[in-house]
């Protein structure tokens, strides 16, 4: 065990500084002339942003930024200032740049880019490749590439791991949260569980995007496994007593449960590397 | 000889007339278990009606049986206990009141019993499955019923009642989002609607042992005061001087009211106008005899609601809509024309 990670542990160097020489020469944003101050209007860009720039860059994150339940880098979030969310006090900060989620707040982005701050949007990332893409881009921006090839470099590390640890190729699992949301094939739960050689069981209810799947097409299904975001008994609201149906938890008991918290797999970024290891983990766990 | 067949007769003609004045509770309850056995039978996943009757007496395959049994079954009996105990807690207030537009939707009930729940979700007090829910919300409800009833009087007017019910419900309905508002919960505008609209999506047998016993109790509460509402038709007096006690008489409705929407609530959210419209439809079944009006209104509501909840499932649409908005758009044209028709009584002023 112990050798296996050392050796890990030094292939993730190696890549490490590949990448990150080759980044340091492409990149166009040195690190003299890249913004001082940075607002992030977005709990995704939050975490791109705390995983590759300098504290004191950032003025500014989302206020989901430090929810531990979403937000990986909570802990450090708790940090930096939480925004509205909102025009109002991005406006009065006057941020080099802003750094938004493409989908949500378009009136908020379009107002920033009028008043003319420099804003830049980030997609939802749907697969690994644009988790590490947005990485790059992020550490770009802020004028670090190498801490983003790191990060980079890390997950591909972790991506190795998994292989090798999804030897159980081919289970069909569902990762089904609140109410009965789920992922559609089109999503980086869908790469995650791809990458550890699971198929994503959305498929067969014919979720593309995402959306709701009620409990009876989930148990006519009937995936080998399902991925949940945590292992409580108690639901704290009607959402998640959906997960505690006695239809669920007759099928999927714990042994037939994956656990990653959602701060891992709702976003693309640094974290990826840290939901592929628990979901390697989790794997070794499952019963045949 | 003569006067054994004139006993004969008599007899047969009282059981004849027995068996006609059962023949809308044998309607309706034949109505009511027809809807319960469609509402078994429809979901997302299509099954044939064999296999959902094999399948609900434990045969089929695992799947079928889970889908039936522990997603249909509990969503089926929890309609029809519901929606029973609404009707039969309308029918109650409009004999107490003497009023055909009481119900306990209209006087904020179960708005309130919203709040109840909501608070002790918020406070961290109890989850959504444990029975602190039903209680707190059994609770509320008893509260603003008898709110209510102090600052309506003992003889109060219909627009006054209907007022002050539309004051405390409006005020229970804000509090309600207002609390989920505050609490730390990302998904907090999906669970207002749920506790504002209700739904009786992928409920489970915890949720049927959760609210059933009370809704029980509360329905045999208000059955157990049939004939004194029979005596309270004839004027407050006039039952006083039947032997009815007036004031126990109030508060046994309150709490059977309570109980009964408090448990519902507790599972369902808020469902409305299933408790007005109920004691109308069956009215014209069972004449004006109060007494009579209790259990087929009971089984018009369950039939409503199981109507209702049958209805949301056909209906095409992405993100499921509640329950409550479909009694809302049955309910609310009907209240209008109850209003309409009582335009005469309501122009007399608040009095």
């Amino acid at each position: 065990m112990g050798g296996l990670q050392r050796r890990s542990i030094a292939r993730r160097m190696i890549r490490r500084l590949g990448v990150a020489a080759l980044l340091l020469v492409a990149t166009a944003v040195h690190a003299a002339d890249a913004p001082k101050r940075i607002a992030s209007l977005n709990l995704c860009t939050d975490q791109l942003l705390l995983a590759v720039a300098d504290p004191e860059q950032i003025i500014g994150l989302s206020p989901y930024a430090r929810d531990s339940g979403m937000s990986w880098a909570a802990a450090e979030a708790a940090r930096h200032p939480a925004l509205s969310g909102g025009a109002e006090d991005v406006m009065m900060l006057r941020p080099d740049l802003v750094v938004a989620g493409r989908f949500e707040r378009r009136a908020t982005r379009e107002l920033l880019a009028r008043r003319g701050l420099a804003v830049a949007d980030f997609d939802i990332a749907r697969s690994i490749d644009e988790a590490k893409a947005q990485l790059a881009r992020m550490g770009a921006l802020v004028g670090h590439p190498e801490r983003a090839s790191a990060h980079i470099a890390a997950i591909d590390a972790a991506l190795l791991r998994a292989r090798n640890a999804g030897s159980r190729s081919g289970l069909r699992v569902l990762a089904v949260s609140r109410r009965g949301w789920v992922p559609g094939i089109d999503s980086l739960m869908s790469a995650l569980l791809a990458a550890a050689g699971l198929s994503n069981a959305a498929g067969e209810l014919g979720i593309a995007t995402g959306g709701f799947a009620s409990l009876e097409a989930i148990v006519a299904a009937r995936p080998d496994l399902v991925l949940v975001a945590s292992a409580a008994e108690s639901a704290e609201d009607q959402g998640q007593a959906f997960l505690l149906h006695p239809a669920l938890t007759r099928l999927y008991p714990p042994q037939r449960r994956i656990v990653i918290p959602e701060a891992l797999t709702i976003c693309g970024g640094p974290m990826v590397a840290a939901a592929l290891d628990r979901l390697a983990a989790a794997l070794e766990g499952i019963g045949p | 000889m003569k006067a054994t067949e004139a006993v004969r007769t008599a007899g047969v003609t009282a059981l004849v007339a027995r068996a006609v004045g059962r023949a809308p509770v044998l309607l309706l309850g034949g109505l009511v278990v027809l809807l319960f056995l469609l509402s078994l039978g429809i979901g997302p996943v299509r099954l044939s009606p064999d296999v959902v009757a094999t399948a609900l007496f434990g045969g089929g395959s695992e799947e079928q049986r889970i889908i039936v049994q522990e997603i249909r079954l509990p969503r089926a009996v929890l309609a029809v206990a519901v929606g029973g105990v609404l009707g039969l807690s309308g029918a109650a207030l409009q004999g107490l009141l003497r009023n055909p537009l009481a119900a306990p939707e209209l006087f904020g009930a179960p708005q309130a019993a919203a709040l109840g729940a909501v608070l002790v979700i918020a406070t961290g007090l109890a989850d959504v499955l444990s029975f602190a829910l039903p209680l707190a919300a059994i609770v509320a409800a008893f509260v603003s019923v008898f709110v209510l009833l102090v600052i309506a009087g003992r003889n109060a007017g219909l627009l006054l009642l209907i007022l002050a019910g539309l004051a405390l419900s409006s005020l229970a309905g804000a509090g309600t989002a207002l609390t989920m508002n505050l609490a730390p919960n990302p998904f907090a505008a999906l669970e207002i609607s749920f506790w504002l609209l209700g739904s009786l999506e992928d409920r489970s047998i915890r949720h049927v042992a959760m609210a059933l016993p009370f809704i029980l109790a509360g329905g045999a509460i208000l059955l157990s005061q049939r004939h004194a509402f029979r005596a309270l038709s004839l004027g407050e007096e006039t039952a006083e001087s039947l032997g009815v006690d007036v004031s126990r008489l109030r508060l046994a409705v309150i709490l059977g009211v309570a109980l009964g929407v408090g448990g519902s609530v507790a599972v369902s959210g808020t469902i409305g106008f299933i408790g007005l419209v109920g004691p109308h439809l069956a009215r014209p079944l069972v004449g004006w005899d109060p007494a009579r009006l209790l259990v087929p209104s009971a089984l018009v509501g369950a039939a409503l609601l199981t109507a209702a909840d049958i209805a949301v499932r056909l209906l095409p649409s992405t993100n499921s809509v509640r329950v409550g908005v479909l009694t809302a758009l049955i309910g609310v044209p009907f209240f209008l024309y109850l209003i309409v028709r009582e335009r005469r009584a309501l122009s007399g002023g608040v009095g």
